[in-house]
This record gives C-alpha cells, sequence and structure tokens, in this order.
C-alpha cells in the first residue's frame, strides 16, 4: 500500500510540473507579442521592448520557463497589471474564500450525494427511488450559472430569505451565523449537479451490493433494512462512492467558479473573472495555476484515501 | 439482403432497438430532435429577428402583447433571440465533442500501437486530466483570444485527455486478441491494421463517450460564452443571454432565468440520450430495459 501511495505522490509531482508548463506555455503560445499582451494595446514601443528586456524574451524558451518556475516556487507569479501588485498577494487574500466555498460544496455533494443514494438504491424501485431518480437526473443537468441566478431571484430577491451577494465577512459583526447565510446560495449552486452524479453513480452501487448473497443473509439473520443499508452494504458502497466524488472536485471547481461570480463571493473564481475582463494575464494565469494544483492535491488525497479504504489493494 | 440481414443482428440494431424502448431515452431524442428542428429553422420560426430592437418595450416583463417571453435591455424580442440563439449554442456545443472524437482516434491508437509513443502522449494527457474542464478552456481562450473558433478549439483539447484515455483503453484491449496478432503476423502494413482493423472496433466507445459527455460541453461552451471568451454579443446564444441578464437581474429577472431555463432543456435532452445510448451498449443495463419494455405490454 505505501508503495502505491508513494508512486502516486511522485506522479503528481510530474503532472505539477506539466501543469506548471501548460500555464507557461499559455502564455508564450498566444498569438501576437508577449510583451505588448501584458501591457495593452495602448502601450509605448519603448515600453515594450523595454519589457521584453526585463521578461528575458529574448532568450530560449526553455531557459524562460526555468526562470519562471524557480520564481513560481519562491512564490513569485509576475505582477498584477491591473491591480499592480504581486499576483502571489491577489490569490493568498482570496484562495480562503474559496476553499471555504469549495468545503462547504464537497461536505454538501458528498453528505447528500450519499444519503441520496442509498434511499433510492437501497429502495430499489420503489415510487422513492423513481422520484429520486428523476430528481438527479435534473439536477445533474442544471448548468451553475443557470441555477444561481434562479435561486439568487427567488431566495435572494423574492423571498429574501438569503443575502444576494458577498460574504458577510466586512460587517462589523461578522458572526459564523452571518458567513453562514452568505454562503449557502453559493455551495448550494456549486454543488448541485455534483451531487447528483454522485447520488446517481453511488445509487448502483447500492443496487448492486443489495443483490449480493451476504445482504440475503443478513436479511434472514433477522437485521433491520436500515441496517443493512447504512452498516452492511455501505462498507462496500465506500470505496466506488469515494472515487466517485474525488472525480467530482473537478466539476466543482468549474461550478465553483460561476457561482462566484453570480454571487459576488471574493474568491479565486471571482478574481479570475475580473482577471478576463481586464485583460490581465498574470492574474488570469496565477487563479488557473493556484486552482488546478489545489484540485491535482485533493485528487491526490481521493485516490489515497479510495487505496486506504479499498482492502484488496493494501498489500 | 445480406448486409440487411447482418444489421439485425448486429449489436448495433440491438443498441437501436432497446434505444427506442427506454422511454427517458425516448423523450430525450424526441426533445433533442425539436430542438435541432428550431435550431435549422430558426429564422423562419422565430417572430422577430434577433437584433430587432423596440426600444420603448425595453425589459417588459413576459406576455406584453406579441412578445410571449417578454423582452430585454435593449427591447429585443426573448423568444426571438432563445430560437436564433439555439444554432449557436448547440454547434458551439456538439461541434467539439465531434472534433474530439476524431482528433482523439488516431491519437488513442497509435498510444495503444506503438508504446513508448504511448507513454508520451498518456502523460501529456494526464497534464491536461489535471486541468477542471471549465479551467482549462478558460486558459486557452484567454490566451488566443475570445470568438467561437478559438472556444471550440479549447473545448476540443479540454474533451482530448479523457476521449484520448478510453480510445487508448479499447485499443489496448483489441490488441491482445488473437485476429490482430494473425493481422500482424500476416504481414498487414501497421496503417492497415490501425485504421481499417482496429477503428471499427474502438470507435464505439468513443462515440458513447460523446454522447455521454455532451451534455456537460454543452454547458462549458455556453459558460465561456456567459464569461464573454465565446460567442460575442451581439450575436444570439444562451450563455450570452444569460451575462446580458445579468446585469438588468433586479428588475428584469426573466431576461436571465429564460435562456438559462432554455439552456437546461437542452442539457437534460443530452443526458437522457446520452444515458439512455451507454445503458443500450451496456448488455445487463439492456436486458434490464428489454425486460420492463417487455412488462408494460
Amino acid at each position: 500500500m505505501t508503495r502505491l501511495i508513494v508512486n502516486r505522490i511522485f506522479a503528481t509531482v510530474l503532472v505539477l510540473l506539466g501543469v506548471s508548463f501548460v500555464v507557461f506555455a499559455a502564455l508564450h503560445f498566444s498569438p501576437g507579442d508577449v510583451a505588448r499582451t501584458i501591457l495593452g494595446l495602448g502601450a509605448t514601443e519603448e515600453r515594450v521592448q523595454a519589457l521584453r528586456q526585463e521578461l528575458g524574451l529574448d532568450r530560449p524558451l526553455f531557459i524562460q520557463f526555468w526562470d519562471w518556475l524557480v520564481a513560481l516556487l519562491r512564490g513569485d507569479l509576475g505582477r498584477s497589471i491591473s491591480l499592480s501588485v504581486p499576483v502571489s498577494d491577489v490569490i493568498s487574500d482570496k484562495i480562503w474564500a474559496s476553499l471555504l466555498l469549495m468545503g462547504a460544496s464537497f461536505a454538501l455533494t458528498v453528505s447528500f450525494g450519499l444519503l441520496f443514494a442509498a434511499l433510492s438504491g437501497g429502495h430499489h424501485r420503489s415510487l422513492l427511488d423513481r422520484l429520486i431518480t428523476l430528481l438527479m437526473l435534473f439536477l445533474a443537468s442544471l448548468p451553475p450559472f443557470s441555477l444561481g441566478i434562479i435561486l439568487l431571484i427567488v431566495f435572494g430577491l423574492q423571498l429574501r430569505i438569503f443575502p444576494i451577494s458577498g460574504v458577510g465577512a466586512m460587517a462589523d459583526d461578522a458572526t459564523v451565523y452571518v458567513v453562514a447565510k452568505h454562503l449557502f446560495l453559493p455551495a448550494v449552486t456549486t454543488a448541485v449537479s455534483s451531487l447528483a452524479v454522485v447520488a446517481r453513480v453511488t445509487r448502483s452501487a447500492f443496487i448492486d451490493e443489495m443483490g449480493e448473497p451476504y445482504v440475503q443473509a443478513a436479511r434472514a439473520r433477522g437485521h433491520s433494512e436500515g441496517r443493512i443499508i447504512t452498516v452492511e452494504t455501505m462498507r462496500n458502497v465506500l470505496p466506488s462512492f469515494v472515487t466517485i466524488a474525488g472525480l467530482q472536485i473537478g466539476f466543482l471547481f468549474s461550478s465553483a467558479l460561476f457561482s462566484e461570480i453570480i454571487f459576488n463571493w471574493p474568491g479565486i473564481g471571482l478574481q479570475l473573472y475580473q482577471g478576463i475582463l481586464q485583460r490581465d494575464f498574470p492574474v488570469v494565469q496565477g487563479c488557473v495555476l493556484a486552482i488546478a494544483i489545489v484540485f491535482v492535491i485533493g485528487n491526490l488525497l481521493a485516490d489515497i484515501l479510495a487505496i486506504v479504504l479499498d482492502p484488496r489493494r493494501r498489500g | 439482403m445480406r448486409l440487411l440481414s447482418i444489421f439485425r443482428n448486429s449489436q448495433l440494431s440491438e443498441v437501436i432497438r432497446t434505444l427506442r424502448r427506454d422511454r427517458s431515452a425516448s423523450i430525450g431524442l424526441l426533445l433533442l430532435f425539436v430542438l435541432i428542428f428550431v435550431a435549422f429553422l430558426g429564422p423562419l420560426i422565430a417572430p422577430f429577428g434577433s437584433n430587432d430592437a423596440i426600444p420603448s418595450l425595453r425589459l417588459s416583463p413576459p406576455g406584453t402583447s406579441g412578445h410571449l417571453l417578454g423582452l430585454d435591455h435593449q427591447g429585443r424580442d426573448i423568444l426571438s433571440r432563445i430560437i436564433h440563439g439555439t444554432r449557436l449554442t448547440i454547434i458551439t456545443g456538439v461541434t467539439p465533442v465531434i472534433i474530439g472524437a476524431l482528433v482523439a482516434l488516431p491519437l488513442g491508437l497509435l498510444a495503444a500501437w506503438y508504446e513508448r509513443l504511448g507513454v508520451v502522449i498518456l502523460r501529456m494527457m494526464d497534464v491536461l486530466f489535471a486541468f477542471p474542464m471549465a479551467l482549462l478552456a478558460i486558459l486557452v481562450t484567454s490566451s488566443l483570444g475570445a470568438g467561437i473558433i478559438n472556444l471550440l478549439i479549447s473545448l476540443v483539447i479540454v474533451l482530448l485527455p479523457y476521449y484520448v484515455r478510453i480510445v487508448y483503453q479499447a485499443a489496448a484491449s483489441q490488441n491482445a486478441l488473437p485476429y490482430i496478432e494473425a493481422l500482424r503476423a500476416s504481414g498487414t502494413p501497421v496503417r492497415t491494421i490501425l485504421f481499417v482493423e482496429l477503428l471499427p472496433n474502438v470507435a464505439p466507445a468513443a462515440i458513447v463517450y460523446g454522447a455521454t459527455v455532451l451534455g456537460s460541453i454543452v454547458v462549458t461552451a455556453a459558460g465561456l460564452s456567459f464569461l464573454g471568451l465565446g460567442v460575442q454579443p451581439p450575436l444570439a446564444e444562451w450563455g450570452v443571454m444569460i451575462s446580458e441578464g445579468r446585469n438588468v437581474l433586479l428588475i428584469a429577472p426573466h431576461v436571465a432565468a429564460l435562456p438559462g431555463a432554455a439552456l437546461t432543456l437542452l442539457v437534460v435532452a443530452c443526458n437522457l440520450v446520452g444515458d439512455g445510448l451507454r445503458d443500450a451498449l451496456d448488455p445487463r443495463a439492456r436486458a434490464t430495459i428489454n425486460y420492463q419494455a417487455n412488462s408494460r405490454k
């Protein structure tokens, strides 16, 4: 088991190296002059030349990448064009709000995904199963930006139950309650489609397990259905549940981007959007890199957990 | 005649039969056909042009006489814009799924055939895997510049790692079979083995994957246009319309909500068909579907 995990960590380091190259290359392979891209169309020829020298654009691509990578490892991601502060400062400012949103969405995805899966998969072909299956199909198809806007209209504007924008932490009386209230709609928006996918896949795992002989044996021994679902089959469903939940992390990141924009949640996603609007390429680069790194590490953790949970892979 | 009977007994006809018996897949297929129909006929059935504006009726709610779904912030008829927008929304979602498969098939086949090249290709795909879908697309479009062509390129790149891995796995499992060994032993050129013999046995896996991922790609494509990286206003596309509607959300929520609903409908249709196709190719699920269809009779 340890060797599997060590191999996995080693592979992750290589992937991260590749990821940083892709992010680096995205700027350098973009059509047109990089320095001009960074400075924008209004820049004078002298400034463009000065920046070309400063960035070392006249040197071979590989050396440029090496310098970029070394700077990156020191936490230096360049300067934002529109905010004229280091990109690393921008990211360290915003990443906590994003991680909070991601954490809350992931918790919703995992808990409700498993709950719906157990309810419908444990009672295969019942009315409840059919209703949940239909609901999950619909939820899995909801684009986050459509759902976010509908939740915002209904709960924020019409019913006025939840605030429609921001994190609420700016207020002097920022309490856990205030932040949670601001967090609720964005977290639901982010989680819904992933939650539905997790529920659908885990449901089939439940259905498979419920047909196994050991479930019959448990029934014969007089265990209640509730106990069979929550204790006996759960243990065998967990590995596939953890795998699909881990796979959803990427979708959660994509969805979180849209909910941050719609609900004005001050995280990396909103910053990325502003970077796009202002053509602030270093910020776009930094945000993409930050999200990709968190994503890769999240995947690594999910994989390790799946290895630990699956007795067949514990050599 | 012989061809016909081969078709009748082939897996393909079995799949089509199962798909037609699967009630939810049939509903999805019907919905999808209606939407494609609307996309084709767009300008013929839309009551107004996509940019015909009546400024005096700006932001009028649904039900305004002559404008079933109301008007947007420029006084354009929303129903007409949704109808016109069907075309670009479907094109930007479907094209990358098709081109992605066409690019991934040779890559995956070569990766499965030449071991060393395969390692290189698969490691490159692993790197692309490390980006959440929407994020990679954003990186590519913001580097290449906004626009429909760049949007399509970025979505093809986003799809590649998934497609290539699936083609690779399908091809690798075929490579171990006797018929490939026989072809190899008889000195058949690699080109022929890969693209004449292997391709037809590998393509179905790619097609099914394409069908199941279609919904997500439609969402991602509309999402990029929503972010301003794809289709550009004033063109009618649902992501663009949602994005424009956001600015007037407080006074006229219908401007953003209605194209959002249309997009959801399209994605539901795609997912119903995708699920149905996946089930139809899975022998166990196919048995269940046929059993249920028979017991309904």
